[in-house]
């Protein structure tokens, strides 16, 4: 406004001299420092008045000076210029937007001159121009020249631009058989299921939902919900109305494709078989007793134990019914029944085929009986042996009574009677045949005692009880002598006299145990069901325990020739085992489950009492508490 | 129905009908294939000559049990050819005859013509008529009589042998006529129970085998002369005498070899004897040299064999329920020609027909006496199952006499032969 005022003419000016500057549109601040403001018309200085008018000048011009109003102070000037009312109208007119001229019509009629309208006659009637029509020489010039220079090879066809190679193949080096190729890793987008017959405008009645199902469904989260809508029904299909899932639905497949995992994990695909050791098959590891082929029967109560022959041929028995039977083994034939004072609780054949002699021990009695079954030379032979017996100068004190049978007994078999203090629950041979040892039950010093048959003399090797003696045997081939108590084996060296190993068996309560006939491997059963086994070259805990009986063990034993052992148990079965001990130190035995066998019936809650191999064939024996022993071959 | 095109042919001339292909119901069994050749023969003869026959029908050399279609297509015969169907006469079902009873088991069964002979437990081997009339205990043994043979017969006197679990063999002489018995001679030798004895075809020598793993060679002609026995030198000699049956006989020859015992012996002829063992395997041995000539291998242990000279193969029967059959002149030792799988315990006895190529009866603990063709290696084809207990040994005779012995102390016999009109 100061500007437009100071740069034009006004009346007013006129009224009061010219006093116009001529400084032009600077800023007034340059000057400031100066005492004038500018320069007039005629050149001259135009200087600033002497005082300024302050702020009570100002407030008091305000107050007194109608005019105040329109009064504007000229800053080129310094003066102050009182509006004239042609000016205010003009100023009061440009505020409201209009015109500034009064006598301006905006809206004066249009006077078309160059409508849009074709018209039908030139806008000029002149002639085209002749060489706008024809060929242009210069131009041909100018081309031919072109020519003529592209003919001579003066002007060269434009290069074609050497470019960069501004995209390569980011997969080129790629291994197409690798596990992690980028095709293999392809996952495609999941399906969308396609829509069934719920998702129908007239579904069958079958998939409308009742009221109990639609109330469960709305109460069911969103996430446990079996279908996202409910199946509704309508005449026609003009009626359905307009999806009202269909944004959420679009927007839940969105997420289902972006969020969808499109990367294979690489799960490490182990077989669980695979992790279990591989065994051989049983039908790899014949021959091994499979099938029951004979009951020998005739015992009246629970066969507690059995014996096999050297030869194999014959089997003894003895049973709770106070009688030891011998039986032919090819046919199950009893050969003979021998009557013994008490229940049976041992017997063994001795090992030595060049002596025929069975120990059979009931109560308190440990009896050496002929059975009269072998070769007659070796029957005879052992009656001699027996008899060529001398008495020693010296009695010596002996911790048992040895005795000869009366008549009576003698002419039952016996040979030998051996009275003990307690009773006897055990009895077994030393492979040489001349050694016996008897297990007592007894909680003193006096548990294990070993017998001398040929000088008929016994002695007491423990000096100290050292927990209840279950049962005892002697090392096949050295002179070792094992104890099992209730939780453990002893191992002794019977020619230093001393303690060698401990097998800790980790069961209760130890009910039987066997030597395998290399020496190096004893298995022990045990009343709570388990079966160790000790390689006695590795450690003193067991190699393996097998738990596949249900029920207390109560018998064990190794086969002489073949890789076999067998246990019994009081679930009427016996079990097989495939055990393979190996001449190198550096492998451990094989012992592989390969047969169960069943037959015996359960009597008074006992099952299998004893079992035994044959000597020769990969038979197995096994007496029960039902009477009878059976042969499984 | 489908039909096949058969041909029907047979080896007795008698039976024979026209060699022209029928059409006939695939699913024939063995009676309408039986009516059938009946119809055509009672066609071909008049009505009066032509008696109704019962026929069996083999095809490819097996006997027909189910109906053809079923039997074609177990065995992968085409139905779209003419098959050949060669018939022969049914044979009977085996007729049981008489049921002897025995004071204890029956270990071994021995005929001849007209005796039977029979071990047993008690200690004692007897001699029967076919009747069942006890005609002779013959008692001398000290231990169970395991194996009894007939050595031959000379008019009124016969031969025969028996082995017992107390180490001998005693070769009797029974005078028929008088029926006085006498022992002539006891073998001694063994050091264990004699399981088997055989008499050779020339009736001059026989072979025991025993459970000392030991064969041994004796001559079966009795002599007034006593073998000089070393062993029992220390024993007085009077005492000696008194326990002994008859004069003491020591072996020609001892065959050793087997590592186990010896549970069957046999003479497959004059010079060769086969025995099976427990150890697995049945030796043949030459007795002129007393070599071991070859070796079968089994795997199992063996109970019993027997030979047939008819079709010169063995039959074992062993404890693993099967009957097999060998060929001993096979080199390579252990070829089993065929297995008979039936019985569910142990075979403890085999024995093959002697007139019968094809025909042979085992006796097994599961109590069941089965006879076999060996036309029909899958199924028996009449099981005897009298026996209430353990059968321990059979033996057929000749003229079609089968008998079997076992643990309920009975010995049975039937009657059986190849055809109607042959009995």
């Amino acid at each position: 406004m100061v500007k437009f005022l100071g740069s034009s003419r006004t009346p007013a000016a006129f009224l009061h001299g010219d006093i116009r500057n001529t400084v032009g549109n600077v800023p007034m601040e340059w000057y400031q420092d100066y005492p004038h403001i500018g320069y007039d018309l005629e050149g001259k200085k135009i200087f600033k008045p002497i005082r300024n008018k302050d702020e009570l000048d100002e407030f008091l011009d305000k107050m007194e000076n109608p005019d105040y109003w329109r009064t504007v102070h000229d800053k080129m000037t310094s003066t102050d210029i009182r509006l004239t009312d042609e000016q205010i109208s003009l100023v009061h007119r440009l505020q409201s937007g209009q015109f500034g001229d009064v006598n301006f019509n905006e809206y004066e009629p249009y006077i078309d001159f160059f409508s849009g309208e074709t018209m039908i006659h030139p806008v000029t009637n002149r002639p085209q121009d002749k060489r706008s029509f024809i060929p242009s020489l210069i131009e041909k010039e100018k081309v031919s020249k072109m020519v003529h220079a592209i003919k001579m090879g003066w002007i060269k066809p434009r290069k074609p631009k050497e470019s960069d190679l501004q995209f390569y193949d980011l997969w080129a080096k790629e291994d197409p058989n690798a596990i992690l190729g980028r095709h293999k890793m392809h996952v495609p987008a999941p399906k969308m299921k396609l829509p069934g017959h719920e998702e129908s405008y007239n579904p069958p009645p079958e998939y409308l939902l009742t009221e109990e199902e639609r109330l469960a469904w709305e109460q069911q989260d969103p996430e446990d919900r079996k279908l996202s809508f409910l199946p509704q029904k309508f005449s026609c299909l003009r009626s359905v109305p307009a999806y009202s899932r269909f944004i959420h639905e679009r927007f839940e497949r969105c997420l289902d494709l972006y969020l969808c995992p499109r990367q294979r994990k690489m799960r490490v695909n182990v077989d669980p078989e695979d992790l279990i050791p591989k065994l051989p098959k049983p039908r790899d590891l014949q021959p091994f007793p499979t099938i029951q082929s004979l009951i020998y029967r005739g015992h009246s109560s629970l066969v507690r134990c059995i014996s096999l022959s050297p030869s194999g041929q014959w089997l003894a028995s003895g049973s709770d019914d106070c009688t030891v039977r011998l039986w032919e083994v090819s046919t199950g034939r009893c050969m003979k029944t021998v009557e013994v004072g008490g229940a049976v609780r041992s017997i063994v054949w001795n090992p030595n085929p060049a002596i025929c002699l069975v120990a059979v021990c009931f109560n308190e009695t440990v009896v050496l009986l002929n059975p009269y079954l072998a070769d007659k030379l070796v029957y005879n032979a052992t009656d001699q042996l027996i008899a060529s017996y001398v008495e020693p100068e010296e009695e010596r004190p002996q911790p048992v009574q040895w005795q000869v049978p009366e008549i009576e007994d003698s002419d039952k078999g016996f040979r030998l009677i051996i009275t003990h203090p307690k009773s006897v629950k055990q009895v077994t041979w030393h492979s040489k045949g001349d050694y016996l040892a008897s297990v007592l039950s007894d909680n003193s010093n006096m548990q294990v005692l070993i017998h001398q048959v040929s000088k008929r003399r016994s002695q007491n090797p423990f000096r100290k009880n050292k927990g209840l003696v279950q049962c005892v045997s002697f090392h096949p081939i050295r002179p070792y002598f094992f104890v099992a108590s209730q939780r453990c084996v002893r191992v002794y060296n019977l020619i230093k006299q001393e303690l060698m190993k401990k097998l800790m068996a980790n069961c209760k309560w130890i009910s039987s145990m066997a030597i395998h006939p290399g020496g190096d491997n004893v298995i022990c059963g045990s009343y709570d069901s388990r079966l160790s086994w000790f390689d006695l070259d590795l450690s003193t805990k067991p190699y393996k325990v097998l738990r596949h009986h249900k029920k207390a063990l109560r018998g064990v034993a190794f086969h002489k020739n073949y890789p076999l052992f067998a246990s019994g148990s009081d679930d009427g079965s016996v079990i097989v085992c495939h055990g393979m001990v190996y001449n190198d130190l550096l492998q451990n035995p094989l012992i592989v489950p390969v047969k169960v066998l069943k037959g015996h019936t359960l009597t008074h809650n006992l099952g299998v009492l004893d079992v035994a191999f044959h000597p020769t064939q990969p038979w197995v024996f096994s007496s029960g508490a039902d009477a009878t022993i059976r042969l499984f071959t | 129905m489908s039909q096949l095109q058969v041909r029907f042919f047979t080896e007795n001339a008698k039976y024979k009908v026209d060699d022209v292909p029928f059409s006939i119901p695939a699913a024939s069994q063995v009676q309408d294939l039986s009516n059938i050749i009946n119809k055509l023969l009672e066609a071909k003869h008049s009505k009066i000559c032509h008696s109704n026959v019962e026929f069996d029908f083999l095809v490819r050399g097996n006997f027909l049990r189910t109906s053809l279609v079923n039997h074609m297509e177990a065995e992968g015969i085409s139905t779209e050819e003419v098959v050949e169907i060669e018939y022969v006469q049914r044979f009977m079902a085996p007729q049981p005859e008489e049921c002897i009873m025995h004071d204890d088991w029956i270990s071994s069964v021995d005929t001849e013509s007209e005796w039977i002979l029979t071990g047993s437990y008690d200690k004692t081997a007897r001699i029967w008529t076919q009747e069942g009339k006890a005609v002779m205990t013959v008692a001398g043994h000290t231990d169970v009589v395991k194996d009894v043979a007939w050595v031959k017969r000379d008019g009124v006197t016969s031969l025969l042998l028996t082995s017992s679990m107390d180490q001998t063999a005693i070769l009797w002489e029974w005078n028929v006529e008088r029926n006085k018995l006498k022992a002539r001679h006891c073998c001694r030798g063994h050091a264990g129970s004699v399981d088997s004895i055989a008499v050779s075809p020339n009736q001059t020598k026989f072979c025991s085998g025993s459970w000392d793993k030991m064969l041994k060679i004796w001559s079966a002609v009795p002599t007034d002369k006593e073998d000089e026995l070393e062993e029992q030198r220390d024993r007085p000699r009077k005492k000696q005498k008194t326990e002994q049956m008859g004069l003491t006989r020591t072996p020609i020859m001892t065959l050793s070899g087997h590592i186990e015992a010896v549970s069957s012996v046999l003479w497959s002829d004059n010079e060769e004897v086969c025995s099976a063992s427990w150890d697995h395997t049945i030796r043949l041995w030459d007795v002129e040299t007393g070599n071991m000539k070859s070796t079968l291998t089994g795997s199992k242990v063996f109970n019993c064999i027997s030979y047939s000279p008819l079709c010169r193969r063995l039959a074992s029967g062993s404890t693993d329920r099967h009957v097999r059959l060998w060929d001993p002149r096979s080199k390579d030792g252990s070829l089993v020609l065929l297995s008979l799988t039936s019985h569910t315990g142990w075979v403890t006895a085999v024995r093959w027909s002697p007139s019968n190529e094809q025909q042979l009866i085992s006796g097994s603990l599961d109590c069941v006496v089965k006879l076999w063709d060996t036309r029909s290696c899958k199924a028996p084809l009449y099981d005897m199952a009298a026996h209430e207990d353990k059968v321990l040994c059979v033996d057929w005779r000749e003229d079609g006499l089968l008998l079997s012995g076992g643990a309920d102390n009975k010995l049975y016999t039937y009657r059986y032969s190849a055809s109607t009109s042959a009995a």
